[in-house]
């Protein structure tokens, strides 16, 4: 009967034991993976968005040297439209339109977990001054950095 | 002379096999005999006891989720214990630091069979092991002042109501209890939750489901029982 009044008591604190629901990597991040003839960008690349009530805003200022970007998306917008800026040694500028087609899915993890938006790329388009193609490679985009969600080929410099 | 001797140890053989043969008889008979005399008397049916979950209540009034929760279970010759057991589980949580308001309250049942361990199945005290197959089809609302995106600046709702879940588990329990007076018997149970099988709705996750506790592939649980024998 005292072994079994232990097991009880221990087994009140197990049960009474509270924990945060929440995993160390809880941002969402598009993940950009270069590719082809540039998998290193020697080029100063800036990212910048417009913002919904006018104006710009940047999500990427002045790398150098990457070979894959961390873009953060809009919450709930179904577009979202980036500018690519690559500046070179001779500050020659090359400048991409990239639109991004997504659905805006909220995401629940738990009560301690910060709210969130998951995404489903739909589409991308872009222009074709730096950026030679983009593939989409894993269309959900979520709290899964490790896996890259497009591939994006720019061409050399001549 | 060595073809007699071979008789002899025969004869010696059969004797000592048969002596044997009669004494195990003998002993079989007599344990038969007193198993007759020891046949129980219990009726197969011996009863139905009602009884409630006080540790359900007590959990719920001190945090933010709990479960009123109520079993109906049939004695078989004071042996095995066919269950019942149907609760109504709430959630109502506010994070302070998320801001998430979390709110469910849905019905929940299990069905199994709890097993006598005590040698004395009769004794006023019962010790039991037994398992049970569990349960619930719940919604759950959030709510949440908004969000600001910190990039395109504007204001986004957060939040969703009646999002459809559900949770299938086993439990392994074992427990005891007592009479205390007359037909009113106390005890207390601890159970190990396996989930078998969830849909955790279209959100993505699930915090807290009725009867289980918080979300997880596992839980340990506890009930405080209050019984009376009809």
């Amino acid at each position: 009967m005292r072994r079994l009044i232990v097991f009880f008591v221990i087994a009140v604190f197990l049960s009474a034991c509270s924990s945060v629901d929440c995993p160390l990597n809880n941002t969402v991040y598009c993940v950009y993976s270069l590719k082809g003839d540039v998998e290193m960008l020697s080029d100063t690349l800036t990212v910048s968005t417009p913002r919904v009530y006018g104006g710009d805003t940047i999500l990427i200022d002045n790398k150098v040297n990457i070979s894959n970007l961390l873009m953060p998306m809009s919450y709930i917008q179904d577009r979202d439209v980036l500018y690519f800026t690559l500046i070179d040694a001779s500050h020659a500028i090359r400048r991409d339109t990239v639109v991004v087609s997504k659905t805006n899915d909220p995401h629940f993890e738990s009560v301690d977990c910060p709210p969130c938006y998951f995404h489903t790329i739909t589409d991308i388009s872009h222009t074709h001054h730096a950026i030679d193609s983009i593939i989409i490679t894993k269309s959900k985009v979520d709290y899964d950095t490790e896996v890259e969600n497009l591939h994006i080929y720019f061409k050399p410099r001549n | 002379m060595t073809q007699r001797w071979k008789t002899y140890i025969f004869i010696l053989s059969l004797a000592i096999s048969l002596t044997w043969t009669t004494k195990i008889y003998a002993q079989a008979k007599q344990k038969q005999l007193s198993i007759v005399e020891t046949t129980d008397s219990v009726p197969l049916l011996n009863g139905i006891a009602v009884s409630a979950d006080i540790a359900g209540i007590i959990q719920y009034a001190v945090s933010d989720y709990g479960q009123f929760e109520g079993a109906v279970r049939v004695n078989l010759r004071d042996t095995y214990f066919p269950i019942m057991e149907i609760g109504l589980g709430k959630a109502s949580h506010d994070d302070a630091v998320t801001l998430i308001h979390y709110t469910s309250t849905a019905p929940y049942f299990r069905l199994g069979v709890d097993y006598n361990l005590m040698s004395d199945k009769h004794d006023v005290y019962r010790l039991y092991g037994g398992i049970r197959y569990a349960t619930t089809y719940f919604k759950y609302d959030i709510s949440h002042p908004g969000l600001k995106d910190p990039y395109w600046d504007d204001e986004v709702p957060y939040g969703a109501e009646g999002v459809k879940c559900n949770y299938h588990w086993a439990e392994i329990v074992g427990g005891v209890d007592a009479q205390i007076v007359g037909p009113l018997r106390m005890g207390w149970s601890v159970r190990y939750r396996k989930r078998l099988s969830h849909s955790d709705g279209s959100l993505g996750n699930v915090w807290y489901v009725p009867g289980f506790g918080k979300a997880g592939s596992s839980r340990l649980g506890i009930t405080f029982n209050v019984s009376l024998s009809i």
